[in-house]
């Protein structure tokens, strides 16, 4: 186990500006030459924000967001994280400022046990022993992981060693957090428990960042999209807006959630709201029917 | 990613004279090589084989990622050779040719050390050339027409095959690992690191097994490959001049008890000095290096 290092995390006050990520005219060229990932790409996001990008495969939304944390440097124009040009830090001196979790949590983990696991981001960036413990417990009782605190992270079910890869993530406490499809093969349960921490995130005052294909999961979630094609971001609005454009969905390739699709087929041509959730499409259609119907009673 | 210059031994596409041979008379070569640098103590002989080896890479323009590959001969040879002459493989007595300090240096052991090396650099020149120069595909292919069996064959295919999923795993990995503030380099950046890629592996390897079985892998029947080899008469000419000029040099030196020149060939002493000042300092030179790399935090 490396020993703790002498690195602290800079004050984040220090380093305050108002806004969280910055990209100016960022283009990324991968080193062959012959893949241009990002071509041109502006973007700011503020404090506190929860910012969903979707687009299909290879539109650019991994490159970008590893741009964010310096894995990957822009070709030309700038990024500039917690007022910091990403171009001038390691990805080790980011990590402070920005966190990413993996898709697969299976390249992130490798101690012991999952407590282990917990204690090695924080310790990396130079937090003291009794704050790291103090996060540990946290987390552990936050994603519910008390029963596994003392397993090989190895020996744990799926879902729950993503849990275990985001918990190591959230322990290191960064202001900025980068989610790669968080919910790619986890089931009800755990997507739920990676909902909450989102918003629970953004309450605290984190900008959760969020790359994902699940559709309902940003619905539900987040209050920007950024929608991405060939290299270049092509729209940015509200989920509502973004899943109601039923152009831009088709140019992208991209479906809305369903409740949504449903809205706009039903209730949306007769003036009615775009649903992002089922429960939203649920409380309209009740409030349509009732109004019909005075005596039925819709249970949901 | 530096990761995938790791380990510059694949297949260098490219359509030269040696490109073209088959890999069996390759193959006859690779074998006599070796065959022949432990059969002769002759370094006319072993450094002629290295040269000619070095030869053909230039002629399949493999020469830029061959000299990337033998830079591994830097450790190997400095330290043969440094060692040869502080302590020579051969028996005493031993002429003292200068001292260095307390350390006393012998020319005895110089003859050896050269024939060492040039068996290495012979053999590894050849070999490296052949792989460079020879699509896996076809190998396993020319395996199979000589009855290794399949499964056999196969494994070893996968085995190439997995080689830079694994690099690329690696990276992924660093990423990840250096996202969470790991310093990415040193002892402390191995466990982190390695931990991920060897379970990743054993996973991978186990689900390519049950994958490979849901799909009839190993049921009766003549495995047969998209890309067929045929071997021409420039390749039949290729492996019978080989197996005539080895067997030839190999049964000449083996008569001459190994044709050992080391009393006809005598190096003078300055020259055994400046060797080994030279062969000692780069050996020091990557420990110092390699030590600095791994405790660099």
């Amino acid at each position: 186990m490396p020993e703790p290092t002498t690195t602290t995390a800079p004050a984040i006050a220090q380093l305050d500006t108002s806004l969280a990520i910055e990209v100016t005219g960022a283009s990324y060229v991968y080193p062959s030459g012959h893949v241009v990932a990002l071509d041109g790409v502006d973007l700011r996001v503020e404090r506190g924000e929860i910012l969903g990008i979707i687009g299909q495969n290879g539109s650019g939304k991994t490159t970008l967001t590893k741009l964010f944390n310096g894995l990957l440097k822009p070709s030309a124009g700038r990024v500039i994280v917690n007022g910091v040009d990403t171009a001038t830090k390691t990805v080790q001196q980011m990590a402070p400022h920005i966190g990413y979790v993996f898709q697969n949590p299976n390249h992130q983990l490798f101690a012991r046990t999952v407590q282990a696991e917990l204690e090695f981001g924080p310790r990396n960036i130079g937090v003291p022993a009794e704050e790291i413990a103090e996060r540990v417990r946290n987390a552990v009782e936050f994603f519910g992981l008390q029963d596994v605190v003392d397993e090989h992270p190895y020996r744990v079910s799926f879902p729950v060693r993503k849990l275990v890869g985001i918990a190591s993530i959230v322990t290191m406490q960064p202001s900025i957090l980068i989610f790669d499809e968080p919910s790619t093969g986890q089931d009800h349960q755990t997507t739920h428990i990676i909902n909450d921490l989102m918003r629970r995130l953004r309450d605290e005052g984190t900008t959760v960042v969020c790359v994902s294909h699940d559709m309902p999961l940003l619905a539900d979630v987040v209050e920007r999209v950024i929608v991405m094609k060939e290299t270049r971001i092509i729209a940015d609005a509200s989920p509502r807006e973004v899943f109601a454009d039923q152009t831009l969905m088709a140019r992208t390739n991209l479906q809305a959630p369903q409740s949504t699709q449903i809205a706009l087929a039903t209730v949306v041509p007769l003036g009615g709201p775009v649903a992002l959730t089922p429960s939203e499409l649920a409380s309209d259609l009740e409030r349509r029917l009732t109004a019909h119907v005075p005596s039925t009673k819709i249970t949901k | 990613m530096s990761m995938q210059m790791a380990l510059p031994i694949a297949m260098i596409p490219g359509n030269s004279l040696i490109h073209r041979i088959t890999p069996l008379p390759k193959m006859i070569w690779v074998v006599g090589y070796i065959v022949l640098a432990f059969s002769t103590t002759n370094i006319v002989i072993l450094y002629s084989m290295a040269l000619f080896a070095f030869l053909i890479a230039v002629i399949s323009g493999v020469t830029r990622p061959l000299l990337k590959a033998c830079v591994i001969l830097v450790p190997i040879a400095s330290s043969l050779l440094a060692l040869q002459i502080i302590a020579p493989a051969v028996e005493k007595p031993w002429t003292s040719v200068g001292h260095i300090g307390a350390l006393a240096l012998y020319g005895n052991g110089v003859y050896y050390g050269f024939v060492l090396l040039g068996r290495i650099v012979a053999s590894l020149i050849m070999a490296l050339v052949v792989v460079m120069t020879t699509h896996p595909s076809d190998l396993f292919t020319t395996f199979a027409k000589l009855k290794i069996p399949y499964t056999f064959n196969f494994m070893l295919a996968m085995t190439l095959q997995l080689i830079p999923v694994f690099q690329r795993e690696v990276g992924i990995i660093m990423s990840a690992q250096k996202s969470r503030g790991m310093k990415g380099r040193g002892f402390s950046a191995v466990l982190p690191s390695f931990v991920p890629v060897f379970v990743g592996a054993i996973e991978r390897v186990q689900q390519l097994s049950i994958s490979l079985e849901s799909r009839g892998f190993g049921s009766a029947g003549i495995k047969t490959s998209y890309r067929q080899v045929k071997s021409r008469p420039s390749d039949w000419v290729v492996a019978i001049v080989g197996v005539v000029a080895i067997a030839t040099l190999a049964t000449m030196s083996i008569m001459r008890g190994t044709w050992n020149l080391s009393t006809v060939i005598l190096f003078p002493h300055a020259f055994v000095f400046w060797l080994f000042v030279v062969a000692a300092s780069v050996f020091a030179a990557v420990i110092l290096v390699t030590v600095f790399y791994m405790f660099k935090r």
